[in-house]
């Protein structure tokens, strides 16, 4: 077979990423699973949607992988004003040059948090949106590439709906993944009240893998091996949640293709270069839990999350995992 | 989000699967006890038909039960338990009612989903009919249905018992009525016999098919070892099921009975003949003797009855009329099915009569006929012993009374004289008779052949018998007419004959023929031979002649008899072979002695020893033969030989394990049914295996080179061979999951 990588190439692109997440775990206290996840979403090249109460350590966790990798990083925060224009970047009339010259928005970076993405009005947001599928932005005929790597931040509040524009479920498909950061454990609170001070400006953190490395990690991903009985129980997942009553629309077809790149990510990150059955059962509810809404809709939001896990679990859990 | 242990393990049947495994074998099992209802001489057709039905469709389509009206949950028992009880006072037999009420509780069973309690249940309902149906029809096809419900029950328990350990105590909460379980909904046949294909390895089927065997060997050898008891007898059930007679047979018979009989080709009697020499070309069977003749209906008389039968007796032998004679006893072994007569069918005068189980029953010794007190409703073995084949029936004391006649007292015997005929009907019968003889006053032999070969010049021989309509005696119309007739009609025209030219000449009723089952060697009658004929008293004699207007003509002393007899009735069709079964079956269940028994196990004894013998005695010619060999003189050739032998034993022993395993996977390596590599699936079960092992850190190494076999790039793969090599000697030194040893 062709698509076999060599084993020094694998096990340099797990040192790479072990040396990411070590990094990272000096700003991000006690969140080891969720930065597993955020460099899942990092080497499949994925969005992620965060979804917790502010002040639990979004935006650090932004900016400590920007930070990481010496990328840029910009940060918009989502309002009901904010238009189109803002994020992507206006043309504006030079009078030196005597033409109009592009302006580039904050999307013009490698790590966009988009905070509060659901506080702005659907134009706004589905700018964003189109700029995270085709990672171009056009301006008048003329279209710019944003940063390379891209991956876009997106937080919203789980709690708070009051004048918000709940994304569609449409453009739910355009992330990767939903992560929830939840609290940090008593210890590793206390370590973060003994120690943080000031904004995520104070961060110092220095880069230790290139962009350019980040690019070969990605390029590497599509040639993780995944043998055909994964792939079946692959699609077993994706076709039980198309037939089972609980929810309201099964996942798209995009939706089981990124649970199987964000499989084969994390086979990488795991210094493998084939998928086991695990990866897939772990990335389950990530991937497809913001995907998929229930056929009774809860007026909790929380509580609605809580409902589509359950059942996602109850699924995988009926599926034989290949043996 | 650390990597962790848990490989791929063997694939196993979900909960939801289990469940429906469980549900389908439920079913099943149902499905065979239902099948035992059809030996039972029980009216419930239309509710076994519904039941299996049912069963059937709620197999097939798991979510039905669902649909089932609530009400029906709330009025079940009550109503089973109505049905029952009205059941018990409108027929007043139990044992069918309880097998009804049996029935409706399978039914109910298979149209709610049932608790392991209800699984339970529908085990001893199942073995219920079964077992009432084996000890009362004593069928060999009992043998083969409880073996195939003792298999199913025993793969139904072992599946509620997984499926409850994995379920836990806290799944066993009743479901609401017309809700479905969650396994229902997602229930498919097909796909769970897939599964079941996946999840079954052969090693634990060729096991489970040993174990099973070996308990139905040990259950062979204990019936053979121990001594039989009356399974019938001990449970009394006869006593409550009236079975309905399948024939015509009983003391007073119309006409018309005896055809009815002929349709039905089920099996009445089987014989085993101890001795060929003396079986006649055409046996006749003797039942009962009919000899009354009043307004059309031939019947016995309560005179004959209170003059031959003896009192009733109970017990298990009974003398005859004949008396014992010197040299070899001749015995003869009737299996009576059930439900043919309360008549026992012998050949003849006899001289002791044994039966297998205590019966209550008369004999009429002169007669030469057996009653029971009642029909029975299980087969009925009994073994005759001396008897006369000749076909006539001597009778003393009938000779005396009928030779006393001319002395000018008042007939005694009028009863198998008398013709209450009108005048136009003794004219009728009487130009008849004089047809017949021309005239002439032959003896009794002679007129019987004279009377039978004109009624069959007169008449054909048909099921469907033609009598003119009109007034009077039917039979005296028939016998005026040119229609055709059966046999009864034959024989009530020729006794009718008989009687008016001054013979006593009655009917006697039975089978005549049979085949003879070359594969059991033995008699085979069936109902369709049923037959009546005459019997002619003969003065001179003073016997009782047999004649039987449609017989061969001969003369039963004439008859060939012995192995040529047997050959013109022998039967080797495939229905005969079916036939065998039931009467091997008989044999091993009837004993009137426990000879056969000690034979049959001496005779495995023997052959456990002989094969032993034999073993051994190939083993000891082989040494013997080494050692010859090696004691000859040895020479330059003939070393050389050996080594050139033994370096071409050498050189394949090498390359066999160079190339063998590599030749072996590719063939191994065409993919299976399933589709699966067979590498990937062989990676898996070593997974499964240290799966169920302690985990230890020197098992990392293996298991990532098993996962790397399981799911990996086929390019990436180290030799397969030696990584199944390290995993077996891992999971040998490994401890079982869970296991506390003490350091």
């Amino acid at each position: 077979m062709s698509d076999f990588v060599p084993a020094a190439q694998i096990s340099e692109a797990a040192q790479r990423l072990n040396r990411l997440r070590a990094n990272m775990r000096v700003s991000i206290r006690g969140k080891d699973e969720v930065i597993d996840q955020v460099l899942v979403c990092l080497v499949a090249g994925g969005h992620l949607l965060i979804e917790d109460l502010p002040g639990v350590g979004k935006t650090t966790l932004a900016y400590s992988l920007a930070r990481s990798m010496d990328c840029a990083f910009s940060r918009v925060q989502f309002t009901s004003d904010l238009l189109p224009g803002d994020v992507t970047g206006v043309a504006i009339y030079d009078e030196t040059l005597k033409e109009f010259v592009f302006k580039k928005g904050p999307v013009f970076a490698h790590i966009v948090l988009a905070d509060e993405i659901n506080r702005a009005t659907p134009k706004t947001q589905s700018a964003l949106l189109e700029v995270m599928d085709r990672a171009r932005v056009t301006v008048d005929g003329e279209s710019h590439a944003v940063g390379s790597p891209f991956m876009v931040f997106a937080t919203q509040n789980p709690v708070d709906f009051e004048g918000t524009f709940p994304l569609p479920e449409s453009q739910m498909d355009r992330f990767l993944m939903r992560l929830r950061m939840g609290y940090p454990q008593p210890e590793d609170e206390r370590e973060i009240l003994r120690t943080a001070h000031g904004g995520y400006d104070a961060i110092a953190l220095n880069p230790v893998v290139t962009r350019s490395e980040i690019l070969a990690l990605q390029a590497l991903v599509p040639q993780v091996f995944v043998e055909d009985s994964v792939l079946e129980f692959i699609l077993r997942i994706v076709t039980a949640t198309r037939t089972d009553t609980e929810f309201r629309a099964g996942v798209s077809v995009r939706a089981g293709v990124a649970l199987r790149t964000a499989a084969q990510a994390r086979a990488l990150l795991l210094n493998r270069d084939f998928v086991l059955p695990e990866d897939v059962v772990e990335l389950v509810a990530p991937v497809f839990s913001h995907r998929l809404g229930l056929a009774r809709q809860s007026s909790d939001a929380l509580e609605e999350r809580r409902a589509v896990t359950a059942a996602l679990k109850r699924i995988v859990a009926a599926i034989p995992p290949p043996a | 989000m650390g990597m962790s242990t848990t490989a791929a393990p063997r694939p196993q049947l979900t909960l939801d699967e289990l469940h429906h495994l469980k549900w389908v074998l439920g079913s099943l099992l149902t499905l065979v006890g239902l099948g035992a209802v059809f030996y039972l001489e029980v009216e419930a057709w239309t509710l076994t038909g519904v039941t299996a039905a049912c069963t059937i469709a709620t197999m097939l389509r798991p979510g039905l039960p669902a649909r089932v009206p609530g009400f029906v949950h709330t009025l079940a028992f009550p109503l089973i338990v109505g049905f029952f009880i009205a059941d018990v006072w409108r027929r007043g037999e139990v044992l069918p009612a309880i097998v009804r009420l049996d029935i409706l509780l399978l039914l109910y069973r298979n149209i709610t989903y049932r608790q392991r309690r209800d699984d339970l249940q529908l085990i001893v309902l199942g073995l219920f009919i079964i077992i009432v149906a084996g000890v009362l029809s004593v069928s060999p096809t009992f043998a083969v249905q409880l073996l195939v419900f003792a298999a199913c029950a025993l793969a139904l328990l072992l599946v509620v018992t997984l499926a409850d350990s994995l379920a836990g105590p806290a799944a066993r909460a009743p479901l609401a009525p017309g809700a479905m379980p969650a396994w229902a909904k997602r229930a498919d046949v097909a796909h769970l016999i897939g599964r079941l294909r996946a999840v079954l390895d052969w090693r634990v089927l060729v096991l489970g098919t040993v174990l099973f065997g070996g308990v139905v060997a040990v259950s062979a050898l204990l019936f053979l070892a121990i001594p039989r008891f009356q399974l019938e007898n001990s449970m009394f059930l006869e006593r409550f099921i009236a079975k309905k007679a399948k024939t015509g047979f009983s003391d007073s018979i119309r006409f018309g009975d005896v055809t009815e009989i002929q349709q039905d080709t089920s099996i009445a009697l089987s014989v085993d003949v101890s001795d060929h020499k003396h079986i006649p070309a055409s046996p006749y069977w003797r039942m009962i003797v009919l000899d009354s003749y009043e307004g059309g209906v031939f019947r016995m008389s309560s005179r004959l009855k209170q003059r031959e039968l003896m009192p009733e007796r109970s017990g298990t032998t009974a003398g005859g009329a004949v008396r014992p004679r010197r040299g070899e006893a001749v015995y003869w072994t009737f299996y009576l099915e059930s439900g043919v007569s309360r008549f026992l069918p012998l050949v003849g005068p006899f001289q002791t009569i044994s039966f297998h189980e205590a019966q209550h029953f008369r004999v009429a010794p002169r007669l030469a006929m057996v009653a029971l007190r009642e029909e029975p409703v299980t087969m009925t073995a009994y073994r005759v012993e001396d008897f006369d084949l000749s076909g006539t029936v001597p009778d003393l004391r009938f000779a005396e009374n009928w030779r006393a006649r001319t002395e000018g007292a008042p007939p005694r015997e009028e009863h198998q004289v008398a013709l209450p005929l009108t005048a136009a009907e003794h004219a009728v019968v009487e130009r008849a008779v004089a047809e017949a003889t021309g005239g002439a006053r032959p003896e009794a032999g002679e007129f019987a052949r004279l009377a039978g070969e004109w009624l069959r010049r007169q008449h054909a021989y048909s099921l469907a018998p033609q009598i003119p309509a009109g007034e009077g005696d039917a039979l005296v119309r028939w016998l005026a007419s040119r229609g055709s007739g059966h046999c009864e009609l034959f024989a009530g025209s020729l006794v009718l004959m008989a009687r008016e030219a001054g013979f006593p000449a009655r009917i006697v009723t039975g089978f005549r023929g049979g085949s003879w089952n070359g594969y059991s060697n033995n008699f085979t009658i069936r109902n369709s031979d049923a037959h009546a004929w005459t019997e002619i008293f003969d003065e001179r004699s003073g016997a009782w002649l047999r004649a039987d207007p449609l017989g061969s003509g001969a003369s039963a002393a004439d008859e060939v008899r012995g192995e040529a007899a047997v050959a013109s009735r022998l039967d080797r069709s495939w229905k005969a072979r079916l036939d065998s079964l039931r009467m091997l079956w008989y044999r091993r269940i009837v004993s009137f002695d426990q000879q056969a028994q000690a034979e049959a196990l001496q005779a495995v004894k023997d052959v456990a020893r002989s094969s032993g013998r034999e073993v051994r005695e190939r083993l000891e010619a082989v040494v013997a033969a080494i050692k010859g060999w090696l004691a000859a003189p040895w020479g330059w050739t003939r070393g050389l030989g050996v080594a050139g032998v033994v370096a071409l034993a050498g050189a394949a022993v090498w390359l066999l394990g160079r190339f063998g395993p590599g030749l072996w996977r590719r063939l191994a390596l065409r993919r299976g049914v399933r589709g699966e590599d067979p590498v990937r699936r062989e990676a898996g079960r070593w997974l499964g295996r240290l799966g169920q092992a302690e985990p230890a850190p020197e098992h990392a190494e293996v298991r990532a080179d098993l996962l790397r076999l399981r799911f990996g790039a086929r390019a990436s793969w180290a030799k397969p061979e030696a990584v199944f090599r390290r995993a077996r000697q891992t999971v040998r030194t490994a401890r079982p999951r869970g296991r506390v040893t003490r350091s």
